[in-house]
């Protein structure tokens, strides 16, 4: 059984490496030798990899990398500092759940980045409009995760910490926190996501730094390779970040891996 | 007074919940008749009611209609468009092995990137008309679509597979007599995701690039200060996005009562 699930392993991953490599090579040599290649409108992979180089290895980029994740870890931060209590709050009080739960949840299913441009002009251009468009999207994964997570918290186990003498705080550190964690972990997933439209819609909208100013600048200049390099920058970034917290939210709750939700 | 109490229990969830609403919307309202804002802060400063007028008036012109009609064409084609590529594609991955290898690297890249950095590359190739609008709404709703009625496929009862090929069905009579209704309550879940990045794609293809549009409604009266309109804009998406969402999740509900509800993810 091992031995099989090794060979399929191998080859899911071979044959993703194939489709991905013919992919990249057919680009390339169709773009050569069969069409003519119109540089306002397409570029090839090794006009993107020489762009990758420049961008990225030598550095032109970072300084953009660095100042849109100044803005994301802000945001975030406060998100996670506010979304962790306020989800707590409404798993432990019934009548919190009740007050809270329509409003955040009409705010979590709406298009909060519609009130991009307000936030932008009351704001202004820079790191503190970026931040609360961040936190105004990412802060609802984590309070409604944290909410369920409290939620489905084992009622026996806090009787048995009950019954053996446990005080409120060996509730809250021995039962409640780490069976929310994986629910947390989960929301800082979705949370993530969310957190990078916030910080592209505000670098596209009005910005004079920033990796998704670099994009649209690169778009508005047709410097298609190296506006390809910067999103591939930007996809190599999200796919790390994606992937940790689901091998994290692995780690933590092995039993809960099943349950894919995307 | 006892029965007065009762009335309130039962119902409690919706009271404390529309009351909770209420009380921020009068707060709001009031808020300028009781403290006189600072000069900065209420030239961004607007009411429930000065956002109503503005709809009104905008109603009246015939200016929310034209912008309505604009953004809803661009949304129906590409959440259509998504549907029409996104559903076959998930079928096709869930039931062959090897070509899910194969597009499983593209699907998972794609997935973990906010599919808005493509805005000005879609600019750039299909115009500042409608079709980049669709294209970015296309390209975002049609993730979710795809991945859920993979996993729908995915799941199909082994058993019943085999049952039915043992009975002689071909490929497409066990698509028909079982995978497709076992990943129907999929594909109503991945479709309310796919509304909500069609939602997004809609506003923020707008806001970039456009004459015409609810996006380019908010843009443009943002950039004038009108923040009324603003919020007439953000009303009204608000407004479309949980009707839709949550008319969508009440089917999803009947279809799948079996499924214990995890978390909420829009």
């Amino acid at each position: 059984m091992t031995v099989k699930g090794n060979y399929e392993e191998y080859r899911r991953l071979l044959l993703g490496l194939v489709s991905v490599i013919s992919f990249i090579t057919s680009w390339e040599l169709l773009l050569t030798y069969v069409f003519p290649l119109n540089p306002f409108f397409l570029t090839k992979p090794s006009l993107i990899a020489v762009a990758f180089n420049e961008q990225v290895i030598q550095g032109a980029l970072w300084r953009d990398l660095a100042v849109s994740s100044r803005a994301f870890l802000w945001g975030f931060s406060f998100a996670v500092l506010v979304g962790i209590p306020v989800g707590a709050f409404m798993g432990w009080r019934r009548r919190a759940e009740y007050t809270f739960d329509a409003f955040f949840t009409a705010l979590y299913a709406s298009p909060l980045v519609a009130l991009a441009p307000l936030i932008i002009v009351v704001f202004g251009v820079g790191l503190l409009a970026k931040s609360a468009l961040v936190f105004l999207l990412s802060v609802f994964p984590f309070i409604f995760n944290t909410f369920a997570g409290v939620r489905s918290t084992d009622r026996l186990m806090l009787n048995v910490v009950r019954s053996f003498g446990g005080k409120e705080k060996d509730l809250y550190l021995k039962v409640i926190f780490p069976s929310t964690l994986p629910y947390i972990v989960a929301g800082a997933r979705i949370a993530l996501g969310r957190g990078l439209v916030g910080i592209i819609v505000g670098e596209f909208y009005a910005a004079s730094e920033g990796i998704g100013f670099a994009i649209s600048r690169f778009g508005d200049t047709y410097r298609l390779p190296e506006m390809f390099a910067a999103i591939l920058v930007l996809m190599i970034a999200a796919v790390i970040m994606t992937e940790g917290m689901r091998k994290l939210e692995v780690f933590l709750a092995p039993w809960r891996s099943a349950q894919d939700t995307r | 007074m006892n029965r007065l109490v009762r009335f309130y229990l039962e119902r409690e969830h919706y009271l404390l919940g529309w009351g909770f609403i209420l009380l921020l919307l009068l707060a709001w309202e009031t808020t300028p008749h009781l403290v006189t804002l600072p000069k900065g802060l209420s030239l961004f400063f607007t009411t429930p009611s000065k956002v109503l007028e503005a709809f009104y008036d905008l109603v009246v012109q015939n200016q929310i209609q034209h912008h309505f009609y604009v953004s809803a064409i661009e949304f129906l084609l590409g959440l259509g468009l998504a549907i029409v590529v996104g559903l076959p594609v998930g079928l096709i991955t869930g039931r062959s092995r090897t070509i899910d290898a194969m597009v499983d690297p593209y699907v998972t890249v794609f997935n973990a990137t906010p599919r808005l950095i493509f805005l000005p590359l879609f600019i750039l190739w299909f115009g500042i008309g409608m079709w980049s609008k669709v294209m970015i709404v296309f390209i975002g709703a049609v993730f979710p679509l795809l991945i859920n009625t993979h996993e729908g496929v995915k799941n199909a009862d082994r058993v019943l597979v085999n049952v039915v090929r043992s009975f002689g069905a071909n490929e497409w009579q066990i698509m028909k007599v079982v995978v497709l209704p076992n990943s129907v309550p999929y594909i109503i879940a991945g479709l309310r995701l796919a509304i909500g990045r069609a939602v997004l794609g809609v506003v923020v293809g707008e806001f970039f690039g456009a004459s015409e549009g609810l996006g380019f409604m908010i843009a443009s009266a943002a950039t004038n200060y009108k923040v009324d309109v603003v919020f007439v804009g953000v009303a009204i998406f608000m407004g479309l996005s949980l009707i839709l969402t949550l008319s969508v999740k009440r089917i999803e509900n009947k279809l799948s009562r079996w499924r214990p509800e995890e978390t909420k993810t829009f």
